[in-house]
């Protein structure tokens, strides 16, 4: 990873799209002040499911991708995050290991928060703490929907294979 | 003194003696002091819906007393049990500070004492108090971790059988069974129950039972599943 040329939050023109970015002014001096940016590459692993939080890492460009893995190495693709998105989050907020693996899609800049410095500066700063509560809610409604969309699919399988011997048995 | 569903309800959170073990509940007395002012305490009988999948959300649930069943439901009425909630757990949370429709159902297994909060004031609540903010992201990061770990076994495990076995063990690691080498399960319950946790059906969920019977890895008594053979049910989640 290649240290970025140190940009501040208030210079960026994305920011007022972005949930957790749009930080009231005081709020955002703050947040300059403990993150450091940097250039990660395409296929680089931001953090790895299992291993203890060491910060989070915001994407101010580019995409990463969330999977988990099985106890067989297999891995399952969660969803892919793109610019904007806070990563490692929950891990972070609750001091237990990662339950996802971040790996980025494209090369591109992320900042990086220490867990420490993360949680000081949420106590300090309650607005922020509040955006934080309502990325938590966001991921936890997309991974409900993942559980969804597996869990509720693989139950209606048979029916599906039924429904397919059911006609293929009426066409001859 | 007649209680509702034979609960003996706790009226006030500085006189809960559970309090300090609960991530949400444990807060500062000025903190603790405003959520008695908004919230309202209500029993439930086994079997209530405290909301369901798809409605506009009202407001937190917060369970005091007894268990609740957390689900999905797919069009055709599928239903995929994602975790059985214990007391000390903040329900309809995310739809809650999102805005957005209650993910799941919750339903009571047991009858229920519950603490609801209305959603405007408990936005207002979490402005105002940043330490009960923290709390609710842990609560937020915990839910998360449930629906990865739901996501996980879902997605990768490979037969029913890795399913109930890995179900089983996580069962037997709770109330201090984990230790012992033939841990107890309460079984609390039922095939149908158990076959909507894992994604599929009461009858593979029977069979599979049978066979854990037949090969002596876990022996029924009453409610009460005697895990006989923990490597065995290791090897078979694993397998």
């Amino acid at each position: 990873m290649e240290s970025a040329k140190e940009q501040s939050c208030f210079a960026c023109e994305m920011r007022p799209d972005r949930v957790f970015c749009d930080l009231p002014v005081e709020a955002l001096q703050a947040f300059d002040a403990i993150k450091s940016t940097t250039v990660v590459p395409r296929g680089a692993t931001l953090f790895a499911e299992g291993k203890q939080p060491r910060g989070i890492y915001v994407l101010c460009e580019g995409r990463a991708k969330l999977s988990v893995c099985g106890d067989s190495r297999k891995r399952l693709m969660l969803r892919v995050a793109g610019p904007g998105e806070v990563l490692g989050l929950s891990a972070c907020m609750s001091g237990k290991p990662h339950e996802v693996t971040a790996e980025m899609v494209d090369t591109s800049q992320v900042a990086f928060v220490r867990r420490k410095d993360l949680l000081h500066f949420l106590r300090d700063h309650r607005v922020a703490c509040l955006q934080v509560v309502h990325l938590l809610s966001q991921d936890l409604h997309q991974a409900y929907d993942r559980v969804r969309s597996i869990g509720l699919s693989r139950a209606r399988r048979p029916h599906l294979l039924h429904a397919a011997g059911h006609a293929s048995a009426h066409s001859n | 003194m007649l209680s509702p569903y034979g609960l003996d309800i706790i009226e006030s959170c500085f006189t809960c003696k559970l309090r300090a073990d609960r991530i949400f509940c444990d807060l500062p007395t000025a903190a603790l002091q405003s959520f008695e002012a908004i919230k309202y305490a209500s029993a439930y009988p086994k079997g209530a819906v405290l909301f369901v999948e798809g409605q506009a959300p009202r407001g937190i649930f917060v369970l005091c007393k007894g268990r609740v069943k957390l689900s999905i439901c797919s069009t055709d009425g599928k239903t995929l049990i994602l975790k059985i909630a214990e007391p000390g757990e903040v329900l309809g949370l995310s739809a809650t500070v999102s805005g957005k429709p209650y993910e799941l159902t919750a339903e009571t297994i047991d009858p229920c004492q519950v603490n609801f909060v209305k959603r405007e004031d408990f936005l207002r609540f979490l402005r105002e108090h940043s330490e009960a903010c923290f709390r609710v992201a842990e609560q937020l990061s915990d839910k998360y971790n449930t629906a990865c770990h739901e996501i996980r076994s879902l997605g990768l495990s490979h037969s029913a059988a890795e399913k109930l076995a890995k179900l089983l063990l996580e069962w037997s690691s709770k109330n201090g069974e984990a230790a012992k080498q033939e841990p107890r399960v309460k079984m609390a319950l039922t095939h149908e129950e158990i076959a909507q946790m894992i994604g599929t059906s009461r009858e593979t969920v029977t069979r599979l039972f049978a066979e854990l019977r037949k090969r002596q890895i876990v022996h029924a008594k009453g409610s009460t599943l005697l895990i006989r053979n923990k490597a065995a049910l290791k090897a078979l989640a694993s397998s």
